[in-house]
């Protein structure tokens, strides 16, 4: 058994994955509350919450910079709440500006015509920005206990992978390869590549229209400058992600595909040497078995209420409550069996434990903490 | 709604949230424009793991492969699709070989924004020529619209050139009236969230010619009549219910089910200008085959073909 109010007093930065729709940012939203709740400064970084959790955060009244949440709701608050949303495009200008050597780089490659349209590609891979934003956020020194809600992906753990994409694109052979017909032109007036290099590019020329390279060229001679800072960056976040204070948490729900998706980053983190955690499945019904004496005591109760009602109204509402239960403990049970078989393949991964689905929609501080209570309260299993 | 002009389409992109059926419904609808006798092509976009295998009993490969008279499915992975893309710019094999067996060019190819969707909407517009319709399996609604976005944003990138001009031939095919989304909701509010985003995001016909197809799936239809819901507030609502609690807690989230579907129903109508098209929970556990099946059978209704007339595999 594992204490997780003891795993998140020594954690600093938890990342949350999973597919869409199993509740992740419910979860990162619960963790960064429970971790106010014991005298923390939280902040969580999100992404796309649902409309009213966000209203209940007061995440509608922000642009992507940090708001504290007013906890005055719950007086055992000792720590504090932050949240705040992820804005990609913002986010990415900002990374330009903070690896670019000097403004003047900075504004030539922010004016750059292939930058401006490869920007939107790069800003619009929010998990390479949720990446960035997380960096900045747990290296600002504010808070101490920094979650991030991740974005689904389509392939796993890409979020950690772009920024190794740009890094190893832009190497120093790479760019001496693609500039050199471009740099000695300007020295010589002329191309002095020869051999392969020159077939090559004729060949590239065919492919993507000659425009198109010459606008390349330019704009990677003003992101030479540019590359150590990302080497450098790209660097920062990778340790920053194996340190011994970082967790990721597999967050998915009881059903068939996030299960699925749940394993996949279980062995995806394990082969990247990343602190995993454990697992969290969200969204499980519970519901007992029925016995004679429930059947009995649901009779006499339905008939003690329905005497004002439409004769029928009983009978039929016995009916149906008897079918919903069967449906529902139905439901248990395969849940249940679809969940064995993740605890047995996350064996090693840290813990697993089970939330049930809160009835209604977790929109406020008060149901939030319920979650929480779920998540922490009872110990978890070590899967 | 109607489905009906779904038997005129070309392209069919069939995307929604995760989780929420887009591999049974890209299947289904498949099976059925070609049991209408359709000469249909159902693909996946580069999966690692395709899910098309668990519906149709064999792996989808690049190269299309008949599982039932009149369809063919293929799963367009990266490289093939890039070698496809150079082999119909340049015609000649050996360059193509010689291209793709350079790092440089390789790296280059894997970093340039925006490749990996030109290529593949190229492999899918020549799929389109080779048969009646192409229906995509597609990974999830974000990545649908950067796969249509990128016939805008590459003219940006591109001002001159084959890849230009590819691309506004792509753009054109897009756009075309028989170009259609078919969006797979489920009755979550965040499901509902997102299906609205796209449906705006859709408005106009800017970057898909066809009306979009939303379709609710798992939608229970309202059954409780006001004297039961009385009766189970009221049993809901007693101090200590003793034993029959679990009764009650089935009934509540019986009734939850419903009034999402109904509220689902509401907002979607109200965006999209008329009902989406329901389908209730299929009830028949997570065979995939059987899943398809059933919601095939759902769907056939609208389109005019009952469940003898479409067969599949072994």
């Amino acid at each position: 058994m594992m204490d997780l109010d003891a795993w998140l007093a020594k954690t600093k930065l938890v990342v949350c994955v999973g597919s869409g729709g199993v509740g992740k940012t419910t979860t990162a939203a619960a963790i960064g509350l429970r971790g106010a709740l014991k005298g923390r400064k939280a902040i969580v970084l999100t992404i796309d919450p649902a409309k009213r959790l966000a209203n209940s955060l007061g995440l509608d009244a922000m642009g992507g910079e940090p708001t504290r949440i007013d906890l005055s709701a719950l007086p055992d608050a000792g720590g504090e709440l932050w949240a705040m949303m992820l804005d990609s495009r913002g986010t990415f200008d900002a990374l330009i500006a903070n690896v670019s050597p000097s403004p003047e780089a900075r504004d030539r490659i922010l004016k750059n015509h292939i930058y401006r349209n490869m920007a939107d590609a790069f800003a619009g891979s929010q998990d390479y920005m949720a990446t960035e934003k997380l960096y900045d956020l747990a290296s600002a020194g504010r808070w101490d206990l920094v979650v991030l809600d991740t974005p689904p992906v389509k392939n796993a753990l890409d979020f950690l992978e772009s920024p190794g994409k740009v890094v190893t694109f832009l190497d120093e052979r790479i760019l001496s390869w693609f500039l050199a017909p471009y740099e000695r032109k300007n020295v010589w007036g002329g191309r002095l590549l020869a051999g392969t290099s020159a077939f090559m590019f004729k060949l590239l020329g065919y492919v993507f229209g000659k425009e198109f390279l010459d606008d390349l060229a330019e704009f990677l001679q003003d992101f030479r400058g540019l590359y150590d800072g990302f080497r450098h960056r790209h660097q920062a976040v990778m340790s920053m992600m194996r340190a011994t204070d970082t967790s990721f948490v597999t967050v998915c729900a009881p059903n068939e595909s996030s299960i699925d998706v749940a394993r996949f980053f279980q062995v995806e983190l394990a082969k990247r040497d990343l602190p995993r955690a454990g697992v969290v499945v969200n969204q499980v019904h519970r519901c007992d078995a029925a016995d004679d004496d429930a059947n009995a005591a649901l009779g006499a109760a339905v008939a003690r209420l329905s005497t004002d009602l439409p004769p029928a109204t009983a009978a039929t509402l016995l009916a149906r409550l008897g079918r919903a239960h069967v449906r529902l403990r139905a439901l248990v049970e395969a849940e249940h069996a679809l969940a064995g078989s993740l605890r047995a393949a996350a064996k090693g991964g840290g813990f697993y434990q089970e939330v049930p689905r809160i009835e209604g929609e977790v929109h406020d501080l008060t149901s939030l903490r319920a979650v929480g209570e779920y998540l922490f309260g009872a110990p978890a299993e070590e899967a | 709604m109607d489905l009906g002009g779904l038997l005129q389409d070309r392209v069919v992109l069939v995307t929604g949230k995760g989780g929420t059926g887009k591999t049974t419904y890209a299947s289904a609808i498949a099976l059925l424009l070609a049991a209408r006798g359709r000469r249909t092509v159902l693909c996946e976009l580069d999966s690692q793991r395709p899910s098309l295998t668990g519906v149709f009993g064999r792996e989808p490969d690049f190269h299309p492969l008949r599982v039932a008279p009149n369809l063919d499915v293929c799963n367009l992975t990266w490289p093939h699709t890039l070698v496809a893309y150079l082999e119909r710019m340049i015609r000649v094999g050996p360059i193509v070989k010689a291209i793709l067996s350079n790092e440089m060019v390789r790296r280059f190819l894997d970093f340039t924004p925006g490749a990996n969707e030109i290529v593949t909407l190229s492999v899918l517009a020549d799929l389109r020529e080779k048969y009646d319709v192409v229906v995509v399996d597609m990974p999830a609604s974000g990545h649908a619209f950067s796969l249509l976005d990128i016939t805008r944003s590459a003219l940006g990138l591109f001002r001159a050139g084959p890849v230009r001009a590819r691309v506004e031939e792509l753009r054109v095919m897009i756009q075309a009236p028989t170009s259609r989304m078919v969006l797979v909701a489920l009755p979550e509010e965040m499901v509902v969230n997102e299906t609205l985003e796209t449906l705006a995001r859709l408005q106009g016909g800017q970057l898909l010619g066809g009306k979009p197809i939303v379709v609710l799936n798992r939608a229970i239809a309202p059954s409780l009549s006001a004297a039961e819901k009385t009766l189970l507030d009221r049993l809901s609502a007693e101090a200590a219910p003793g034993d029959a609690e679990e009764f009650v807690a089935a009934g509540r989230w019986d009734r939850v089910l419903e009034e999402s579907a109904a509220e689902a129903q509401t907002r979607i109508t109200e965006a999209l200008g008329e009902a989406p098209i329901l389908v209730p929970p299929s009830g028949v556990g997570g065979n995939p085959r059987e899943v398809v099946r059933s919601v095939a059978i759902q769907l056939g209704r609208h389109l005019g073909v009952s469940k003898h007339d479409f067969t599949w595999g072994a």
